[in-house]
């Protein structure tokens, strides 16, 4: 089963990156976002990610790293903590007393490069599960 | 009597799967903060050539780790992902001709 | 000049078929007839194995499975033709004029 499991390995790739590239790019979307329903500025999000081990269904008999394979999850969305930029635009219609507006602390070159990132990542677990996928297949020609 | 050829591709045929689990656990595992490269020694698990035996992922050294702590090369990765298949490709292609082989022997036989 | 025919001396027509009583021979055939069978028998049950424990997700990779059922097979196919080439030379033996 353990070619079998690297399937659920590359999908739980396949999965994280598909949601820290959109995570990225809700963080383009809204890089000039003043105003949230939660008050204040948009604040940039961002996806954790930890190993899990693949679940095949005889792990009993293997050791963590034997049978399954390591895969990933995202284990939190964690928010931008930081204060928003402040910039100077009296004429904001969410301009505070000063004059400032609060704007999200998004670098959008940043995010763009990552989101390629996530997008190449995203690629390179497919190029997995085709080539998982082919072994399998000439396993099973084999028979003939 | 199809050893001893067939039991070394098969060797062979469960190095390169072990390995290619490890690959896919680096791909998927390529933005996942302080986790670091897995791989086997290929010739030294091969040449234990014990049936079953389970192959010892190891750590890599030499890769260039990132802020988060992560060294996965996207590029090494793809690189050997599709090397271990071809080998996987090949190895089960001997295997293949090697049974059909053995298999008209035997039929051959049936006329004499 | 043509030599004469000898008359047919039985002492000097060696035993070639022993008889029936005698264990070694006998037992020559059937023990390698026993471990043939012995042999097939160990190679299906290691297939069978492997398929249940690769289908239960014990572990083992698919081309293990395969394989071993793929050495079963073959075992079983080449014992086949040797019981085949058996059973003709036993029949040629009897279909011959005494």
């Amino acid at each position: 089963m353990s070619l079998f499991s690297v399937l659920s390995v590359s999908a739980s790739g396949m999965a994280a990156q598909r949601t820290r590239a959109t995570l990225l790019a809700e963080n383009l979307a809204n890089a000039e976002t003043t105003r949230t329903p939660e008050g204040g500025p948009y604040r940039r999000k961002d996806a954790v990610f930890i190993s899990e081990p693949a679940a095949p269904f005889g792990e009993v008999f293997q050791s963590a790293l034997g049978a399954g394979g390591t895969g990933v999850r995202v284990a939190e969305i964690i928010e931008d903590p930081r204060e928003p930029e402040k910039r100077y635009q009296p004429g904001h219609p969410d301009a505070d007393a000063d004059g400032y507006v609060a704007f999200p602390r998004i670098n959008p070159a940043e995010d763009m490069v990552d989101l390629m990132g996530a997008a190449r990542g995203y690629q390179a677990n497919v190029a997995a599960i085709t080539a998982v996928k082919d072994m399998i297949h000439r396993s099973i020609e084999l028979l003939r | 009597m199809l050893d001893p050829v067939a039991n070394s591709l098969e060797r062979y045929l469960d190095v390169l799967s072990a390995r290619q689990r490890l690959m896919a656990s680096n791909i998927a595992n390529a933005d996942t903060p302080g986790y670091k490269t897995q791989d086997l020694d290929f010739q030294a698990e091969f040449r234990s050539l014990v049936r079953g035996a389970s192959p010892h992922p190891v750590e890599v050294t030499g890769l260039q780790v990132r802020n988060d702590g992560n060294n996965v090369s996207l590029d090494r990765e793809a690189r050997l992902l599709a090397e271990n298949a071809l080998r996987f490709n090949l190895a089960s292609s001997l295997l293949r001709t090697e049974i059909r082989t053995v298999r008209s022997a035997i039929k051959e036989g049936r006329s004499g | 000049m043509t030599s004469p025919i000898l008359p047919i001396d039985p002492g000097r027509i060696q035993p070639v078929i022993q008889a029936p009583g005698q264990a070694r021979p006998a037992g020559d055939f059937q023990q390698a007839l026993n471990d043939a069978i012995g042999g097939v028998e160990r190679l299906r049950h290691t297939a069978n194995r492997g398929v249940e424990a690769f289908l239960a997700g014990e572990g083992g990779e698919l081309h293990q499975a395969v394989l071993a059922t793929q050495r079963a097979e073959l075992a079983f196919e080449l014992f086949l033709e040797m019981r085949n080439k058996v059973v003709q030379a036993y029949q040629e033996i009897m279909r011959m004029p005494v």
